[in-house]
């Protein structure tokens, strides 16, 4: 079989790439075994394109119009002040950090002393002992043989967080974890983390995806593997404001023990294109995920969250709630498939996902999927494009509020019902701030 | 004082006058009903008094302290003091009714030159308000209007009205949907801001609204004008006869 004939000159690119690297990346004999296989894996999948149901909206094959040079090695100066100002108010929130800049771990900025039962290890460490347990991860992901974006992931991953907190401790600061680009060249950033929550532990971890001012558009591929031990609780956020013109394919793999319960939240905004891709499977009865997001695109933004929920086991309770505001030319994609397994009875799942329309040429594709194969289950979605309401905003301006205000107002309201779902006050605070910012510049006047 | 002078108004998309050349003046200080049958123009006419998109002026003008109303966008009008409490009050998800409130007070003092209050002197006013309209203080942080029962909804216009002090108040069909209890309430909120600054235009269906806001005037509309003027005993007449009078009119016009 020819394959490499019949791929495009991207998907070629991104071959050749790895050979030129490979002796580059981080890792050990099991590190480097796992990248040939995942490599291979891409040569014989291609990158997903239309034809793939799960990427009918997003064809990465037409989207990606060049494979950049992958980032790896190299020392990056960088200053505190220069990632504060790119985290906004995520920056006032008082949070042990880990800084990668470039897909680098720049441990001069990380702040966490010890803590007792936690341990975070730098990913390319990891690789380089062939620690054995996320070598086995990175193998048994079986989604890996089918998700050409995990498969790149797993070949490229230069870096990362390894993040393990032991049985019962509870975390009181979040884990801010900062993903910056700052390179003024192109460049593929590719990054793992690793989450592991064992039996009772609680944490809150936020990524944030930056681009520092001056950096060149990039590529990020960026995956998060997190295991949630029985009774675990896990505060997941996800802030991505890759640059404009930049692309970030994120995917997260989820399993959710017996009673934990998985705390979701994913705010993108200001970046050129994103796939947000969630499975998300429970492995014990009786655990929560609550999943939100609130996503905003202008210009020709192209932002895509794709979610796959398996109840697996009985007695779990899955909710999304997803909501866009698309201005210009901005397409906004949700696709949210609940399956529930044959066992899996007293299942509990709702969905919903709205768009609201600024713009006549601003599109919303939405696809809710439910495939149910057990009979006692509660499981139901919805979702909903629509424009600003004009009977509301005439009651907000009998009330005085000016046009531009009541705009603002019913905006801001119709996606803080997302960023309500962020419980830490503080996170949602700073999240809501950096929010209303972009939707300022979502409803400026423009042709 | 509110001048309308033979106020032709239609739908932007139809032919058909909806008000037919209404002339009407109300004086500050006092209070005016306007009564009449269903599809009698009534509510368009407080629609176009509070500059809803949607109605197109054929002729005729509406003069607020000798001000063109007409030329002035809703939210302009609401800061020259003109309020229209809604019939149907609208849920604004997401915004609680404590913000709404203050985006809207902060946005007419702007307008009126003056400075925006503190959040305590904000507070004091609209507890105070809320108090005097049984108003309970955990509802005004709930969204505005959102799950609110429809006499918690009016009650909700008539704190509005308190808190926004405007000089112009027009009332569409407050009293609608409302038991004696609640209308009792209302009408009390409605009463406590009669002043001789403030001019007040009711609109209702019922004359039961009448008997706890006791109009200086009565108009009845149909068809698109006023039909006969009175003083509030018109309102009691009404009760004993009905609309049939002016209805027979509407029938033999059409």
């Amino acid at each position: 079989m020819t394959v490499a004939s019949t791929r495009t000159k991207v998907e070629q690119a991104l071959s050749r790439s790895f050979e030129a690297v490979a002796a580059r990346l981080p890792g050990g004999h099991a590190a480097t075994e796992a990248r040939r296989a995942a490599i291979g894996t891409f040569a014989a999948l291609g990158l997903p394109h239309r034809r793939i149901e799960e990427w009918k909206w997003t064809d990465l094959r037409s989207a990606l119009k060049e494979a950049l040079p992958p980032a790896v090695g190299g020392a990056v100066t960088i200053s505190v002040s220069e990632i504060d100002a790119a985290l906004e108010e995520l920056a006032g929130i008082d949070a042990h950090r880990i800084v990668f800049v470039d897909g680098r771990h720049v441990p001069e900025l990380a702040t966490p002393g010890k803590i007792p039962g936690l341990k975070i290890t730098p990913l390319a460490e990891v690789l380089l002992r062939s620690d054995g347990c996320a070598i086995d991860r990175l193998a048994g992901q079986s989604i890996a043989g089918h998700e050409a974006v995990v498969a790149l992931n797993t070949a490229f991953m230069s870096d990362g967080a390894v993040i393990r907190l032991a049985k019962g401790v509870r975390l009181d600061r979040p884990l801010l974890l900062v993903f910056a680009r700052k390179a003024e060249e192109g460049r593929l950033v590719t990054v793992r983390n690793i989450i592991a929550l064992d039996e009772g532990a609680q944490a809150t971890v936020v990524e944030a995806h930056l681009a520092l001012p001056g950096a060149a558009a990039g590529q990020a591929n960026t995956l998060s593997d997190v295991a949630l031990g029985n009774g675990a609780r896990l505060a997941h956020v996800k802030c991505t404001l890759a640059g404009d013109n930049a692309s970030h394919l994120a995917t997260w793999l989820a399993t959710l023990g017996q009673a934990s319960t998985y705390h979701a939240f994913q705010l993108t905004a200001r970046s050129g294109l994103v796939r947000n891709n969630v499975f998300a499977t429970f492995t014990g009865a009786g655990a929560k995920l609550d999943l939100a997001g609130a996503f905003l695109g202008r210009d020709v933004e192209h932002i895509d969250t794709t979610l796959l929920i398996d109840h697996a086991v009985p007695g779990c309770a899955s909710r999304e709630l997803f909501k866009g505001v698309l201005a210009d030319r901005a397409h906004g994609i949700f696709q949210g498939k609940v399956i529930v397994r044959p066992n899996a009875q007293k299942s509990d799942g709702k969905q919903m996902a709205q768009a609201l329309m600024l713009s006549a040429d601003a599109e919303f594709d939405c696809k809710p999927e439910l495939e149910i194969h057990a009979d006692d289950v509660a499981c139901g979605h919805g979702s909903t494009a629509a424009e600003i309401d004009e009977d509301l905003l005439f009651y907000m301006r009998a009330r005085g509020i000016p046009l531009a205000e009541a705009r603002a107002l019913l905006i801001e309201s119709f996606i803080g019902e997302a960023i309500d779902k962020v419980e830490d006050e503080r996170l949602r605070a700073a999240l809501s701030k950096m929010t209303k910012r972009r939707l300022a510049g979502l409803t400026a006047a423009r042709p | 004082m509110l001048e309308i002078r033979n106020l032709r108004v239609k739908l932007a998309e139809e032919e058909k006058l909806i008000l037919s050349g209404i002339s009407l003046q109300v004086s500050k200080g006092q209070v005016h009903a306007i009564m009449g049958p269903n599809g009698s123009g009534k509510s368009t006419l407080a629609y176009v008094l509070a500059g809803r998109e949607g109605y197109e002026v054929v002729d005729g003008e509406v003069l607020w302290n000798g001000e063109n109303l007409l030329a002035m966008e809703p939210d302009e009008r609401a800061a020259k003091g003109v309020f229209l409490a809604f019939q149907y009050p609208m849920e604004i998800a997401g915004v609680a009714t404590m913000t709404f409130l203050r985006t809207a007070l902060n946005a007419v003092r702007r307008r009126q030159g003056q400075t925006e209050l503190t959040t305590p002197q904000f507070m004091k006013r609209v507890r105070e308000e809320a108090l005097s309209l049984s108003i309970a203080d955990e509802i005004l942080k709930r969204p505005l209007n959102v799950g609110f029962s429809g006499g918690e909804k009016k009650r909700m216009e008539i704190l509005q009205m308190a808190v926004l002090a405007p000089t112009l108040c027009v009332l569409d069909e407050t009293d609608s949907g409302l038991d004696i209890d609640a209308v009792r309430i209302v009408a009390a909120g409605v009463n406590k801001l009669r002043c001789k600054d403030r001019a007040m235009l009711v609109i209702t269906h019922y004359q039961r609204l009448l008997n706890y806001i006791v109009p200086d005037k009565v108009h009845v509309m149909a068809d698109g004008t006023i039909r006969k003027t009175g003083g509030k005993e018109l309102a009691l007449e009404l009760e004993k006869s009905g609309y049939a009078e002016f209805k027979s009119k509407a029938l033999e016009s059409a």
